[in-house]
């Protein structure tokens, strides 16, 4: 019996292992320049999503827009059953095609001493928020949404995407461990800036824009901090270890 | 395009305006030497059942090198994905390597400055060239950047500490798994490319430079390893331990990177 099992149980493991394991923060796979990469939905889908969004101002994100966008769209309102994450889909189409959009407005820069990445950062991250800005008065539904437990996972893993997005269109080309601290701390600061949109009543969010500023320069200085703290450690250590070599200690 | 000569091809056209043009079922009346440029996204299943010329030969008459072009499957991406993380994990490794080899080392054998420099600039280089492919195609590196940071930095100063032939038994064992590790994904590469080759599909030149880049890399790597050899890392004391322990670390540390 137990025999029989573990080859099996083998090759499940081995296919576990073949999955990217970290698949959250393994936003994409090697990215191609030669293929403009294609588009998440299928036509089908793409049609009733976009056609459902422009319902999202009068009924919010919810089941009763996705029907009014199928029938837009020319299909049957039970063809909403094409989506099984229900209204949801709309909060994910509207995330997607927002990030996909980023790219039309900004292109990577090459690089250059004079690059300033923080500056870039802020700029596209604003853009990107001020795409959420016509649903500021729905985007408590969109929450509410995207902090269900069965659509977390995607949640995340979009914020994961657009995180990889701004830092890509920015013109970063950290390939360290800050590579992951980056995205988790623009990921969060992205997030906190969101929420704080919904509670901005100022002319073309302004207050917004400061609070991402500020987010951000808080970031960069912790960022600085920390590879300053690094580097003289780096310092000491080394100090420490010629010091002792120069006294004849073997090491 | 806007001739107006009464063929077979523009009456259909007239009268069907929406139906996929067969002209090539029609007897010809008239010889119209039109030329066809073939399009990007024409795909196999989709081409008309004309006579195609050879694969050598195809695309090479076309003007606009309009020869087709198959986007790299999910598959093929992942496979790049993780190779060249594995190889940037595997540059910083030996980088680090011969940095802290070199100071314990030269104390003893200052005639190895030229050999443990040149080395060490080579794979820097590489370390360089790994890191820019990273950012450019948008890989993730990998999660066990510290580990190996640390690893990598203590198996350099300890063998540099156990004397020269250590030292170049840890090189060669390294560099044999390095140099095998390139050689394979050489190999899928070329086998790729000969695949799109057959199917009369553009290789394009991310593929074509990076085959080229694996090349070269992998001969400076297996350089170090006959260099290695030369100075005698056969005569490590330990040389079977060192050279198992070290191989079978390298291809933990190469399966782990693939992954994560």
């Amino acid at each position: 019996m137990a025999r029989a099992f573990a080859p099996f149980a083998l090759t499940c493991l081995r296919q576990r292992s073949r999955q990217p394991c970290l698949s959250i923060l393994s936003a994409r796979q090697y990215h191609s320049h030669e293929h403009a990469s294609s588009s998440p939905f299928s036509p089908t889908e793409d049609a009733i999503l976009s056609a459902a969004l422009k319902y999202v101002l009068s009924s919010s994100f919810t089941a009763e827009s996705l029907s009014l966008g199928a029938q837009d769209a020319g299909y049957l309102p039970i063809s909403t059953n094409l989506f099984p994450s229900g209204a949801f889909a709309l909060v994910n189409y509207h995330l997607v095609t927002q990030r996909l959009r980023l790219s039309d407005s900004f292109s990577r820069p090459d690089p250059s001493p004079q690059l300033n990445i923080s500056d870039n950062v802020r700029s596209i991250a604003m853009q990107r928020l001020k795409g959420t800005a016509p649903y500021i008065p729905q985007w408590q539904d969109a929450l509410a949404l995207l902090s269900m437990r069965s659509n977390i996972p995607t949640g995340v893993r979009e914020l994961a995407r657009l995180a990889d997005e701004i830092l890509y269109l920015a013109g970063s080309d950290t390939v360290t461990t800050a590579w992951y601290t980056d995205r988790m701390a623009l990921a969060g600061i992205y997030a906190s800036a969101e929420l704080f949109m919904t509670q901005d009543r100022s002319r073309g969010f302004a207050d917004t824009e400061d609070f991402l500023h500020r987010r951000l320069q808080e970031g960069e200085k912790l960022r600085d901090a920390g590879s300053m703290v690094g580097k003289w450690v780096g310092m000491q250590a080394g100090g420490l270890i010629d010091g002792l070599r120069s006294k004849g200690v073997w090491i | 395009m806007h001739r107006t000569t009464l063929t077979p091809r523009t009456i259909i056209s007239v009268l069907h305006p929406h139906r996929p043009i067969l002209d090539f079922l029609l007897p010809a009346f008239t010889h119209h030497p039109t030329h066809f440029p073939r399009r990007h996204n024409a795909t196999a299943a989709s081409a008309p059942p004309s006579p195609q010329p050879p694969p050598s030969s195809y695309g090479q008459h076309d003007p606009q090198g309009a020869k087709r072009r198959t986007p790299l499957s999910p598959s093929q991406k992942s496979f790049l994905d993780s190779a060249l993380r594995v190889n940037q994990a595997g540059e910083l490794a030996a980088t680090l390597i011969y940095t802290h080899q070199t100071p314990p080392l030269l104390r003893t054998h200052p005639h190895l400055r030229q050999l443990m420099h040149h080395m060490h600039a080579q794979e820097a280089g590489h370390f360089a060239t790994f890191n820019a492919m990273l950012a450019h195609h948008r890989i993730r590196p990998t999660a066990m950047y510290p580990l190996w940071t640390a690893a990598a930095s203590t198996l350099g100063w300890a063998t540099g500490l156990m004397g020269k032939e250590a030292a170049m038994a840890c090189t060669e064992a390294v560099e044999t798994e390095i140099g095998g590790h390139y050689n394979g994904q050489v190999r899928v590469l070329v086998r790729w490319m000969r695949e799109m080759e057959e199917r009369g599909e553009e290789v394009g030149d991310e593929v074509r430079e990076l085959v080229g880049t694996l090349k070269r890399i992998r001969d400076e790597e297996l350089e170090h390893l006959d260099e290695a050899v030369g100075e005698g890392a056969r005569l490590a004391r330990p040389y079977r331990l060192l050279n198992r322990v070290i191989r079978s670390g390298c291809k933990g540390a190469i399966w782990v990177s693939e992954r994560v």
